[in-house]
């Protein structure tokens, strides 16, 4: 019996040494992860940022000046849109050559290491690779970095555009209903708390009571929306094989995106 | 049994198969939820509390003043201390005037009595330039005395204002600082209060979570679990009161030393212009004189007109410094004293239209600073429970899940149970 069973135990023995590792091996090593800080601390990217500062702070001056001489709000919109859209094309002009080559080091550095996904180091919080290191030799090197001839490979981690999907007509008709809410508890409790004169324990107690009046009113009118948004992302994400979604501004490499699947779900 | 020793490192611990298709190894963690149970939770609810005390005082009526009505009083400020300039340059101006024709007239009527009798006869009697030349070169002058006079007061206001932003900015600095020195004091009551007391409050949860209990002992236990939560949070509640008098009293110390210090440099800036322009004056008058060419003797006078008439100039010259250095120094304190109100104005934006958002801002530093040293904490505890569980990643910022393992309650149980 034992005779027999020895070669049946070292043969699944080494069956499962040989699944074990390969199923481990792919959950190692497919996440990696970067620490943006250390990119945007390399002297060029803290030029172009600086650059950017200069720019922004020779702007507001005019931003200023301008909006002194518009008289109404529509013409105060008017400069507003018109100074964002001056710094989006200096940024554009000034950091986008610069993200760029960030954006391909990363993707040259996952590329190498089989990663399917990479994301801000943000949000892990345990495991995953971490590539940083070799994305800030690569951008140091002189060398040019080219584009992958080939798109990341598919990754059970997906993503949504939460801005975007926070501009949905129930989102936004939630957080309205909240702000109005707000500003009419904090006329209300403002004059209680201006009654309560010196009365430092007794104001305590009005913020106290105004915070948990905020907070009930968040669970009652803006977390059954973003539950329901959760729960429509989570069954997109099942349908799509997929096991976590993150936000899109989490993610700097691969992913599966799902944020048109999940915003034509949500509006049926 | 060997399959099932083989297979124990793959399912994981705690009933959760890491290495099943639907987790693969990846866990998330709700961070927000966590935090909620970290020992230092109560003090990020009394931070927020404070922000909803600075809120409700800025929604009460006690708002000193609107935006617009900064912006206005700003306004008629600046064109007071406009004003203010323009009306000592006028008076200076005048002044010139007025001890000119002083002189010359007290040269005349002193030429007249030794003798010399017609306004013509004065100038030849002066002997020097012609008085059209003179007149010229004087008028001159005082056109170069009223531009430096307007480009040194306008030095002094720009420098005026410079020395209000930056006071203004190092108080907001010395605020911030003390603000988070208490936020440390307050953080370690709560830490040493948490472990002060863990080993009983462990005993008597131990005790609770035992079914056969009977309800009054229960209810005893569970009495004294409250009384202890009670006496904690009334001892950081109180620590708080006090934080909060000393920050108060501490702000009003800072402002007084801010607002002393805006009088003294503007002060000082007052002087330094006046010292300018007093200079500046005399500097034109010698160029003025020596422009004019040495003074030549005076015919058909008498050594002693000329004298009399040398003394005459003396006097009216000593006179017109005099009224001058008045006439600045009462432009310095009008200007100080707009200068205060200005800084004031600018200063009191902290107590008035951003009154509220200063202290906000000083308050949401500390929060942030709180928040970074919670996740801090439940990070740590993440990653010990994740390599004790098994697993290769573990996430934080997730927006839905359709797999992986929640490790949310697990990692809530691991902290609230390291402080019980």
């Amino acid at each position: 019996m034992k005779k027999r069973s020895l070669p049946i135990l070292l043969a699944t023995a080494a069956l499962m040494t040989a699944i074990a590792p390969a199923a481990t091996a792919r959950d190692l090593s497919d996440i990696g992860f970067v620490d943006q800080s250390a990119i945007a601390a390399l002297p060029a990217l803290v030029s172009v940022s600086q650059q950017l500062a200069a720019y922004k702070a020779q702007l507001n001056g005019q931003y200023t000046a301008a909006m002194r001489g518009a008289r109404t709000p529509a013409a105060r919109a008017q400069v507003t849109q018109d100074f964002n859209t001056r710094m989006n094309n200096e940024q554009r002009q000034l950091a986008g050559p610069e993200f760029m080559r960030v954006q391909l080091a990363i993707a040259s550095v996952a590329s190498t290491h089989g990663l399917s996904v990479v994301v801000d180091k943000r949000i892990i919080i345990y495991g995953g690779q971490d590539i940083t290191q070799d994305v800030v030799r690569l951008l140091q090197g002189s060398q040019q970095i080219l584009p992958l001839g080939t798109a990341p490979p598919p990754s059970e981690i997906g993503y949504v555009d939460q801005t975007a999907l926070e501009s949905s007509p129930q989102v936004r008709s939630a957080s309205a209903q909240l702000q109005a809410y707000a500003e009419k508890e904090r006329r209300l409790y403002g004059a209680q708390f201006a009654q309560a004169g010196g009365n430092t324990q007794k104001q305590q107690q009005i913020a106290a009571a105004y915070n948990q009046a905020m907070n009930a009113e968040q669970q009652q009118v803006l977390k059954p929306v973003i539950d329901h948004t959760q729960q429509v992302t989570a069954q997109t994400a099942q349908r799509k094989g997929l096991l976590l979604i993150i936000d899109r501004a989490d993610v700097l490499y691969g992913g599966t995106d799902i944020t048109t699947d999940v915003q034509n779900a949500l509006s049926k | 049994m060997a399959l099932v020793a083989m297979g124990a490192p793959l399912a994981g611990c705690g009933g959760v198969n890491v290495n099943s298709p639907s987790v693969r190894g990846l866990a998330y963690v709700k961070l927000d939820d966590v935090v909620k149970h970290d020992p230092l939770y109560a003090q990020l609810s009394n931070i927020d509390d404070a922000i909803a005390m600075v809120q409700l005082q800025g929604a009460g009526p006690r708002v000193p003043r609107s935006a617009r009505s900064i912006a206005r009083e700003d306004a008629r400020l600046r064109s007071q201390i406009a004003a203010a300039k323009a009306r000592t340059q006028a008076i200076v101006a005048s002044k010139q005037r007025e001890y000119r024709a002083r002189a010359q007239t007290a040269i005349a009527a002193a030429l007249r009595s030794a003798g010399v009798r017609s306004g013509a006869n004065v100038g030849a009697a002066l002997g020097s330039a012609t008085s059209q030349q003179a007149a010229a070169a004087q008028a001159q002058a005082g056109r170069d005395m009223r531009q430096y006079q307007a480009s040194v007061m306008q030095q002094g206001t720009v420098a005026a204002h410079a020395i209000v932003q930056q006071l203004q900015a190092e108080a907001t600095q010395k605020l911030q600082a003390k603000s988070l020195q208490e936020q440390q004091r307050e953080t370690n009551l709560s830490l040493r209060l948490s472990q002060q007391d863990a080993a009983q409050r462990l005993s008597i949860q131990t005790k609770l979570s035992m079914l056969a209990l009977d309800p009054a002992t229960r209810q005893r236990l569970q009495g004294q679990l409250d009384a202890m939560n009670r006496r904690d949070n009334a001892q950081i509640a109180a620590l708080r009161v006090s934080d909060q008098r000393e920050f108060t009293a501490y702000r009003a110390q800072v402002m007084a030393q801010t607002n002393a210090a805006m009088r003294a440099q503007l002060g000082h800036i007052n002087d330094e212009t006046r010292t300018k322009l007093v200079s500046h004056e005399s500097a034109l008058g010698a160029q003025l004189r020596s422009s004019l060419g040495p003074q030549q003797p005076l015919m058909h006078v008498t050594p002693a007109t000329q004298a009399q008439i040398r003394a005459i100039e003396a006097r009216i010259e000593q006179q017109y410094q005099a009224d001058v250095q008045n006439v600045l120094a009462e432009y310095a304190t009008t200007s100080d004293a707009l200068e205060v109100q200005y800084a004031e104005l600018h200063g009191a934006d902290a107590a008035a239209a951003s009154a509220t958002q200063q202290e906000i801002e000083i308050l949401q530093v500390r929060r942030q600073q709180l928040y970074a040293r919670i996740v801090a904490h439940v990070q740590h505890e993440a990653q010990r429970l994740a390599q004790r569980k098994g697993f290769h990643v573990v996430f934080s910022g997730v927006t839905a899940a359709a797999g992986g393992y929640d490790m949310t309650n697990d990692l809530i149980h691991d902290i609230e149970s390291e402080h019980e």
